[in-house]
């Protein structure tokens, strides 16, 4: 295995008294996807709202490039490395997407107009929507913004939480194609999906997540041909 | 039609707008309407008196040290009062601001009494001019009102802290995700709108006169352009305030005057009941 | 010594049955009203002109001003049912307003500032008029019992439970559809109609009203009794209620130990009083003194 961007280690997490997420270790390479699939209610995405910050972490590390991040707010993380996208309200709706992008580079303002120039340069959709706000965009153009904003920092490994949901079967496949690419610009993916046959096709490596704790860990291609994984989580889908 | 009914309706405006901006932009970040704003308008009058008059600063002077005031004033408040509580509902939440502005007006009370006062300034005739009449004072609340709308339009949609205030108040979760402290622009909010209060003080004093009640009998015209405007929308507030204005200054010619502060209301009513997105906003008054 | 006791006693006994009936309003149907200083004039004015000046028996006025009451709190509800709560308190407070607007515009039925003298007074013949405090006392206590019963049952009734279970989630109030709506429509009137019967109990009390009593302040200590009380507990807000009455009528001693402090200076420092009391609770103890059981009023701060 490569180096380890992000490395996680007995990792556990909740709301108030009730703990969610419990013993989770994982680690994403430089440079690699990875997909955590699981049912509803499993702790996806209070995994990945752990990871960025946004909830505190009760017990064990979090670490960027090597630096713990396991107990700072989600504030102090953003400028880490690591930039995350969560699975709703990820984008302000009262702003344009022009400022949209502007506050993914909030922590470094020196850097906006450039780093703006790329992301348009990435996603060209967003450029003639520059002026409008993110409220009235469509689910995938909101989607692109929220993307965008994320890549801002140029981060190291980007956080996704279901980039997928609430788009039409058509996005869909447009969606995996630019994780696919933003991935392709050495940037690490640790995302979470609900439809795991495409998720797992995309990335290297995939996580089954269930009841808090992690199920099955390997590469997406084993998971894949896994009989366990495709009875549960795959299905009618195959 | 009397041009004096547009006159007076210009200068409400310019009286309510400001406020009202302030409002609607505390509304974004405090997520409850904030009673509290009578207290800070009758702080900044009498904070900008007591500079004037008692201590015999030009009012220009006594108007920013009621502004640094007001706004000193409303960051304690925030900090001791209303940031503690964020997690009461807003209702709980709207109590404690009028409990707020009770014990400011109390406060005021105690130490000036209820007496009618003013400014010390010259007495100057009033321009005439096709038959109406604007004092001069008048004419300075609107231009003030002019440059302040203007400066608050260029700090919310040119500045890189105008924008994370806007952000804060759309998504403060996903602004903290993105590096905002959100915390500390929401306090900069609050201040900001408190100085804007405390120079609506001194708006009231020159153009009403200075008792503890002015900024009670303000605060539901202000809500009323607000909510007129479309409440998180600024920039509706200021059309918001001229409707109101001129509302108020027609009702007086079929009504007692007495009755101009439930024009406010009967507004406010038939708004929330009907078009609750105002007139810009956006529908978030319904649940 | 023992009369100003009683007075503030009754007083108390006042704002007990407006505390009842505004924690039915919003503990049921989750609809705050910042009217209750309207409610409560409606109440004194419909009683004390129909008996000062109409020549009603009190038998028929009380009566009438609980009537009042209803009917304007089921007019409110029904027009502002779906409004958001914050915006709901200042469509509330303007019509509060607006009731005390015309009765001090419209002096000539209601005597305007000038205040409204009402002689009559419930079993006024039947004692001694150094005993009739005391007596007034009990009958106000009377009400209070019966208000609280009648309040306790509602809210224990399968009606009430169903109403506390979808307080929050209007989705939910759709779907069990018209007759939810109409029992809300229903408790909101209930509790207007128990705003007017302290009004009209006060009318009778003082015996002069005028307009400057019904200020919005009046909901202001109201919420503070609930508030402070604990929201949604009908036992806490009697300690609410009593606690503010206490504080607002109690720091009259002050007038008596310094002597020095006049009437205006008394009522701000009272007022200040007052506010830092809801504050300091609230800062203390954020639910109230005793908070509602099972249920709670929280807002969603994590977002998804
Ligand atoms: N803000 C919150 N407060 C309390 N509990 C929460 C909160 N958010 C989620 N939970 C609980 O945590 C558990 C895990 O939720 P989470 O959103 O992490 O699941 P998930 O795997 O992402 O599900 P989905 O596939 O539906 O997105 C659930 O039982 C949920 O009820
Ligand atoms: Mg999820």
């Amino acid at each position: 295995m490569t180096e380890a961007i992000l490395s996680v280690t007995g990792l556990r997490s909740g709301y108030g008294r009730t703990v969610i997420c419990d013993d989770i270790s994982l680690q994403v390479s430089a440079g690699q996807i990875t997909c955590i699939i699981g049912p509803n209610g499993a702790g996806k995405s209070t995994l990945l709202k752990t990871i960025a910050g946004v909830v505190p972490a009760i017990d064990g590390s979090i670490r960027v490039a090597g630096v713990q991040m396991a107990g700072l707010p989600a504030a102090r993380v953003a400028g880490s490395g690591m930039a995350y996208v969560p699975q709703e309200a990820n984008v302000f709706r009262a702003l344009t997407t022009h400022e949209n992008l502007a506050m993914g580079g909030w922590q470094d303002e020196g850097r906006t107009q450039a780093a703006r120039d790329r992301v348009y340069d990435m996603f060209p959709d967003l450029k003639p929507l520059a002026r409008v706000p993110a409220g009235n965009l469509s689910g995938g153009q909101r989607q692109m913004v929220a993307f965008g904003m994320a890549l801002m920092l140029e981060p190291q490994v980007l956080l996704l939480d279901e980039p997928s949901a609430g788009l039409s079967p058509l996005m869909v496949g447009e969606m995996f194609e630019t994780v696919r690419r933003v991935n392709a610009e050495g940037v690490a993916i640790l995302m979470v999906e609900q439809n795991a046959l495409q998720g797992l096709k995309t990335a290297h490596e995939g996580i089954v997540m269930a009841a808090g704790r992690i199920a099955m860990q390997g590469a997406a291609s084993e998971l894949l041909n896994s009989a366990d994984v495709s009875e549960l989580y795959l299905g009618s889908r195959i | 039609m009397n041009l004096q009914i547009f006159v007076n309706a210009l200068v409400n405006a310019a009286l309510i707008a400001p406020p009202a901006m302030a409002f609607s932009l505390l509304f974004g970040v405090l997520k409850f309407p904030n009673f509290a704003i009578g207290g800070y308008i009758t702080l900044g009058a009498f904070a900008a008196y007591t500079f004037n008059v008692p201590l015999g600063l030009p009012l220009p002077l006594a108007t920013l040290g009621a502004m640094l005031f007001t706004g000193f004033v409303v960051w304690l408040a925030h900090v001791w009062v209303f940031k503690p509580m964020q997690d009461q509902s807003a209702v709980t939440l709207l109590v404690v601001s009028i409990a707020l502005t009770l014990i400011l007006e109390s406060v005021v009370r105690l130490f000036f009494s209820a007496d009618v006062r003013g400014f010390d300034i010259p007495l100057e005739r009033p321009w005439k001019f096709w038959g109406a009449r604007i004092t001069r004072e008048q004419v300075e609340i609107i231009a003030c009102a002019v440059v302040l709308a203007t400066g608050l339009h260029v700090l919310l949609r040119h500045t890189r802290i105008g924008r994370a205030m806007r952000a804060v108040a759309d998504n403060p979760m996903l602004a903290a995700i993105r590096g905002v402290d959100a915390a500390k622009i929401t306090a900069l909010t609050t201040v900001l709108c408190g100085a804007i209060f405390g120079l609506t003080g001194v708006f009231a004093g020159l153009d009403l006169v200075i008792e503890p009640l002015v900024g009670w009998n303000l605060t539901i015209p202000i809500f009323a352009a607000a909510i007129l405007g479309g409440i998180g929308s600024p920039y509706g507030a200021i059309l918001g305030a001229l409707l109101l204005g001129l509302a108020e200054e027609l009702t007086i010619l079929v009504l007692p005057s007495t009755y101009k502060i439930a024009v406010g209301f009967v507004i406010i009513a038939i708004f929330l009941l009907l078009r609750p997105q105002g007139l810009f906003g956006t529908a978030e008054i319904k649940k | 010594m023992s009369a100003y006791l009683v007075s503030m006693a009754t007083y108390a006994g006042f704002f007990m049955i407006l505390a009842l009936a505004l924690n039915l309003q919003w503990g049921l149907t989750g609809m705050v009203n910042f009217g209750i200083a309207g409610f409560y004039a409606l109440g004194a004015y419909t009683s004390g002109l129909l008996s000062a000046k109409a020549g009603w028996p009190l038998g028929l006025s009380i009566p009438m001003a609980i009537a009042a009451g209803f009917a304007a709190g089921g007019l409110v509800a029904l027009l502002s049912m779906r409004l958001r709560e914050d915006f709901l308190a200042i469509v509330t407070l303007g019509v509060g307003e607006v009731i005390r607007l015309i009765v001090l515009n419209e002096d000539q039925i209601t005597e305007g500032p000038r205040g409204l003298r009402i002689e009559a007074q419930p079993f006024q013949s039947l004692m001694a008029p150094e005993n009739y405090p005391v007596f007034y006392l009990g009958f106000v206590a009377f009400f209070v019992a019966i208000t609280y019963w009648i309040c306790e049952r509602i809210r224990k009734a399968p009606m009430g439970r169903t109403l506390r279970a979808i307080r929050e989630d209007d989705v939910v109030a759709g779907v069990l559809g018209k007759n939810v709506f109409r029992h809300r429509i229903q408790i909101f009137a209930i509790g207007g109609g128990f705003m007017g019967l302290a009004g009209a109990l006060y009318a009778h009390y003082s015996q002069n009203i005028s307009p400057e009593v019904f200020m919005p302040t009046v909901a202001m200590f109201i919420w503070m009794s609930v508030i402070v009380g604990g929201a949604g507990n009908n036992r806490g807000l009697l300690i609410g209620a009593g606690t503010v009455i206490m504080f607002l009528e109690g720091t009259r001693f002050f007038g008596d130990v310094l002597p020095w402090l006049d009437a205006e200076t008394m009522s701000s420092v009272r007022i200040i009083t007052i506010g830092l009391l809801l504050i300091v609770t609230l800062r203390l103890r954020p639910r109230g003194l005793l908070p509602e059981p099972k249920f709670t009023y929280t807002r969603d701060k994590i977002a998804g």
